[in-house]
């Protein structure tokens, strides 16, 4: 994102009407209910990163939250979402039981990083939105359809300061899995696996070495959660509990919201990975 | 009758000295014209059944669609104009989606019909701010079935804006005999599949058609199924209950 601000937030947006242009076209193609007015100074997105950017300005006053780590992937048996629980703001741990799984309705799932508010409010807008859709053509709407609508919902308000970075994904008409990663700067990326946030690396590493198609669920499941704990482990944003979904032909199911820390010490104890970790006091 | 009403039934706009607007009069005459729909609320749910005029062995009877939902605890039956309906029921749809996203519950069903009626008076040239959607008003009447915190509910809402809470309703061509028929045969302590034979029985009567699977359909609506259209298995069976 501060790579967006800085794009965004530079010297030709000092020019007011080219901003009040942009807000106008922004708010007058969404329904009333949602448009919002940006604050009345010369430049929101500056003001923004200034107030933000605790990269170039350590005593920024707000925080946003960004270290999470989440993940979802495709294989034969449907889809896997997992995800911490841990939300930072700075170095502070501000909660550890963070839903950071967003149940959009009974076939769709959106995952949170960035922006927590943000992530919440649109998904659950884009909530609105799919259900209006089935109502109108009386199917379900495909994961592509619902990610196109997040994606330009969140591109029409492209360098004004929206954060979040989610993976889309569920089950469509025709029982077809859909899995996208769509983010604030208006990237949409379908894909069969992705980790996202500031302990994705530690994510891939596990996911990447462990992946295959043909993963049974009770291997994927195990996967997705392994994942997670490795992030958990090495990432000091991520943290808190493992919360664990698998998508199938007729919608999700939620298999559990763990604390880590007993799941670590089994991993440990019982099959002997994290040998890096002491077991004894002296 | 033609007489009286010469000159003033030309303008939406304007009252006759009578005191009468004849266009929203004229409306609820165009709903004498559209096929039966009927609508029974009981303490368990509500059932609502149309008449469906298949008017072509050629025609797909599955295409005739007068009972829609509008949310998982909302669906209406319309009668009239079925154009006019579309943007009542996209109105309502939206208006339930908004609903839910700002507050964190359903409509409720008195607020739907409220929302329903509130755009049948936007007809006419529209008032200061407010945008004028029809140059006539609509042609069509609903039957608003749902259930909330407040139980099962039917409404009744025209084209003239007004709306009343019924137990049993009847709208359309056959609806002054049907209405005559609901009023001896409701009683509150009706089960859901003596509703389902009531409005099938009441609409047998009113139909021109022989009523079978096929002409006719039926929904309901209850605490836990929400809104649900009948199956051609289901509409077989309790057509064949009746018969």
């Amino acid at each position: 994102m501060d790579a967006l601000v800085s794009k965004y937030g530079g010297s030709e947006l000092d020019d007011l009407s080219i901003l009040e242009e942009d807000e106008d076209e922004v708010t007058s193609s969404l329904p009333q209910s949602v448009s919002f007015i940006l604050p009345p100074i010369d430049s929101p997105a500056k003001f923004l990163r200034a107030m933000t950017d605790d990269h170039t300005n350590p005593s920024a006053p707000i925080k946003l939250k960004h270290g999470t780590t989440t993940l979802a992937f495709k294989y034969q048996g449907g889809v896997i979402v997992c995800t911490d629980s841990r939300a930072t703001q700075g170095s502070w741990i501000a909660s550890q039981t963070v839903k950071k799984v967003i149940e959009i309705n009974p076939y769709l799932l959106g995952t949170m990083a960035g922006g927590a508010a943000d992530c919440q409010y649109w998904l659950t807008y884009l909530g609105m939105e799919c259900r209006l859709h089935q109502l109108r053509h009386k199917r379900l709407i495909s994961v592509a359809a619902a990610s196109k609508i997040l994606a330009n919902l969140v591109y029409s308000y492209k360098g004004m300061g929206l954060s979040m970075g989610t993976m889309l994904t569920g089950v469509g008409h025709g029982g077809v899995f859909g899995l996208y990663y769509v983010d604030s700067d208006g990237n949409r990326v379908e894909g069969n696996l992705f980790c996202v946030g500031s302990g994705q690396t530690f994510a891939y590493g596990v996911l990447d070495r462990g992946y295959k198609w043909d993963l049974t669920d009770e291997e994927a499941l195990e996967l997705g959660r392994r994942s997670i704990l490795a992030a958990t482990h090495r990432d000091a944003y991520s943290g808190g509990y493992l919360n664990l979904y698998h998508i199938q032909k007729d919608g999700w199911v939620h298999h559990g919201f763990d604390d880590t820390n007993p799941v670590f010490w089994k991993q440990k104890l019982e099959k002997g990975e994290f040998q890096n970790v002491s077991t004894t006091l002296d | 009758m033609f007489i009286a009403r010469s000159e003033y039934d030309r303008g939406i706009n304007t009252f006759s000295p009578e005191g009468r607007l004849f266009q929203v009069e004229y409306s609820l005459e165009a709903i004498k014209l559209g096929s039966t729909a009927i609508g029974v609320a009981t303490g368990y749910g509500v059932i609502i059944g149309v008449e469906k005029r298949v008017t072509s062995p050629l025609l797909e009877a599955s295409s005739v669609e007068k009972i829609v939902e509008i949310d998982r605890h909302l669906g209406c039956a319309m009668s009239g104009l079925q154009a006019d309906a579309r943007s009542m029921i996209e109105h309502a749809r939206v208006e339930a989606q908004n609903h839910t996203f700002h507050y964190g519950e359903p409509l409720r069903v008195e607020s739907a019909t409220q929302a329903i009626c509130d755009l049948a008076l936007r007809f006419g040239e529209g008032a200061d701010g407010e945008e004028s959607i029809m140059s006539r008003p609509f042609g069509v009447a609903l039957l608003i079935a749902g259930y909330d915190q407040d139980g099962p509910q039917l409404y009744h809402a025209e084209p003239s804006g007004t709306f009343y809470r019924y137990d049993a309703k009847a709208i359309g061509s056959g609806s002054e005999g049907a209405q005559a028929e609901l009023q001896n045969e409701y009683h509150s302590s009706l089960t859901l599949a003596e509703a389902e034979n009531l409005v099938l029985k009441t609409l047998k009567q009113v139909m021109e058609e022989k009523l079978d699977s096929k002409n006719v359909q039926l929904a309901s609506v209850t605490r836990e199924k929400g809104f649900r259209i009948y199956t051609d298995a289901e509409m077989t069976e309790v057509v064949s209950r009746l018969n």
